[in-house]
């Protein structure tokens, strides 16, 4: 292989001094998540959900479709509706598996490569390597919770050319699936730190969702105490969702313990990955 | 002439292994290479020095820039290609060095250029488009290199930087390291164990033992410093023999060798005389001048015994 002939030589541009050094990483990331196969199928089966919900949408706004209110429950409020979006188990599910799918390999894979030094070599700190990591798993969550969300806002202003109803509805539909998102997000990162094998953190991340159902329905089904529920991440999730949109709640217990809970799991999770990265010999 | 590195009384240990033990040094610009067999502490250093590890004691500043308070001014300006085979799975050699090259600061468009100009420079140009876990490990060294040097760093370190290399690939790696610092922009620090490779490429050599930097000198003033080594093995007992060059330096090797090292005016008729004064007979007689291996021996021979 030859040698470029005229030798080396400098490179003449100047490096950029923007303070958002992980920029890069959540460009790239998004890219190659994107690329991976089943990326398509997947994307579109969780933005199915958001077309259901628009027809619902439009038929909950208009007066001459308000007997279908009747027949379909969820759409008999505003807050019932956005609540039912965000709370279903459908896109509980789904948001369990984008966080897999983009989450699972994102440090797993630096740490069985090695390559985690290449990205401290240069101008990033720890915490810049975090975020442009969380970054990407947040985008893809958010664009299947909070991006429809918003979009259903905007779509029943303009249904009911109402802006007055929108505005609180806004605000509950930004604050959900951001709770939400950071959760899943932390605890996908949180995971894929702990181990150099991606299918193993998806099996362990599958692991905690379902064991968490299976536990607390266990005790529910012996103690008979909603207070189990609690153990529960879907359980939680519909909980706090509930409590957020104003709904009747999902179990008999206080709804902000379930948001409590949640953001506490987030914490957790991001002080354990920020351990687990410390620890990391570069 | 410009200071590169200055260190005072480094410290770093892994649990009760002092891995770098009170190193200070002070490099100037120019090609160094930090010598010193497996474990003696160099990729420690490195570490320390990029700031990826925290000194227990000491401090030091690389290009002006604390290790410890700049690291993130100094990695803009340094470049690093590790020993191990690191590297970012799903990219092919473009996507991966023009990424680096972004990480370091550089506009996308910019980066992506440049990573084809280094690619090419370090003759990946065919292959620039593979895959990179499908590349060979001497090919990994060359997209190693490339990527070290995207962002054109002032001060390149290169950790064992032929390493897994065939014979061919080598030279063509040590001619590149050597065309980078003709230039004369870019600052080099070599961490090897390979005596040939230091010998080939740079003017000063820093040798560590133990943890601890034994040697800092020129090249030139350790090959001045060159002596005439006599490889013997006698027929019958020596020891009246050695006697008789007790104030020289001797070891005894296998196989009944022995090993001297002799001032260059020293004749040679004198070594049989003594053989023969002594009893004994030559069997087996070899005179070479000593090489950068025989003093890089030597150095890790007298830190051992201190």
């Amino acid at each position: 292989m030859p040698i470029r002939e005229e030798g080396y030589y400098n490179w003449e541009g100047t490096l950029s001094k923007s303070k958002i050094k992980w920029f890069p990483i959540f460009t790239t990331g998004i890219k190659s998540v994107y690329k991976k196969r089943f990326s398509k199928l997947l994307f579109a089966t969780a933005s199915s959900l958001f077309f259901v919900f628009l027809i619902a949408l439009y038929v909950s706004s208009k007066p001459e479709l308000k007997m279908m209110s009747r027949l379909v429950k969820m759409i008999s409020s505003d807050a019932l509706l956005f609540r039912t979006y965000y709370t279903n188990g459908f896109l509980v599910f789904m948001c369990a598996m984008i966080s897999v799918f983009a989450g699972s390999e994102l440090i797993s894979n630096d740490l069985k490569h090695k390559s985690i030094s290449l990205y401290l070599a240069r101008p990033l700190s720890k915490l810049d390597y975090i975020t442009g990591k969380f970054s990407i798993i947040l985008f893809y969550l958010m664009m299947f919770t909070l991006l429809p969300g918003l979009l259903l806002v905007i779509f029943k202003v303009i249904f009911t050319g109402d802006f007055s109803a929108g505005l609180a509805l806004l605000v509950k539909s930004i604050t959900f699936p951001v709770v939400i998102s950071l959760f899943w997000a932390s605890l996908m990162l949180m995971l894929s730190s702990l181990s150099e094998n991606g299918r193993f953190v998806k099996i362990i991340f599958f692991v905690a969702f379902f064991l968490s159902q299976m536990i607390a329905g266990m005790f529910w089904g012996i103690f008979r105490n909603d207070n189990f529920m609690y153990i529960s991440i879907e359980k939680n999730i519909q909980q706090f969702g509930s409590f957020v949109f104003g709904t009747p709640l999902e179990f008999r217990a206080p709804g902000w313990i379930s948001g409590a809970i949640l953001l506490g799991l987030t914490a957790l999770f991001l002080l354990i990955l920020a351990y687990r990265l410390r620890k990391v010999e570069v | 002439m410009e200071t590169t590195i200055e260190l005072n009384g480094l410290n770093f240990s892994y649990g009760n292994i002092k891995a770098v033990d009170d190193v200070s040094l002070i490099t100037k610009k120019g090609i160094y290479g930090l010598l010193g067999p497996n474990g003696a502490g160099k990729t420690t250093l490195m570490k320390l020095i990029l700031g990826f590890l925290k000194a227990r004691s000491g401090n030091g500043k690389v290009l002006g820039f604390g290790i410890e308070e700049n690291t993130r001014e100094l990695r803009e300006k340094v470049g690093y290609m590790s020993e191990s085979d690191s590297l970012i799975p799903g990219m092919d050699a473009v996507d991966f060095t023009s990424y680096l090259g972004r990480l370091s600061g550089m506009p996308k468009q910019e980066a992506i250029k440049r990573a084809h100009e280094v690619l090419y420079y370090v003759g990946l140009e065919e292959s620039r488009y593979r895959m990179i876990e499908t590349y060979s490990s001497g090919m990994m060294q060359r997209l190693k290199l490339a990527s070290s040097i995207v962002h054109d760093p002032v001060l390149l370190f290169l950790d064992e930087p032929t390493s897994g290399m065939d014979p061919g690939s080598r030279k063509e790696m040590i001619e590149l390291i050597n065309d980078i610092s003709k230039k004369g922009t870019m600052s080099i620090i070599i961490s090897s164990h390979i005596l040939t490779d230091i010998e080939a490429t740079c003017e000063d050599v820093i040798i560590m033992d133990k943890g601890k930097i034994i040697a800092n000198e020129k090249i030139s003033v350790i090959a001045s410093k060159e002596v005439d080594i006599f490889e013997i093995k006698l027929g019958g007992d020596s020891s009246a023999f050695l006697k008789k060059f007790e104030r020289f330096k001797y070891e005894e090797a296998d196989r009944g060798m022995i090993r001297m090292q002799l001032p260059s005016d020293f004749s040679t008729k004198e070594i049989f005389d003594a053989a023969l004064r002594s009893g004994t007979h030559i069997k087996h007689f070899l005179k070479r001048r000593s090489t950068l291996e025989d003093t890089f021996m030597n150095a890790i021979g007298e830190n051992g015994a201190n």
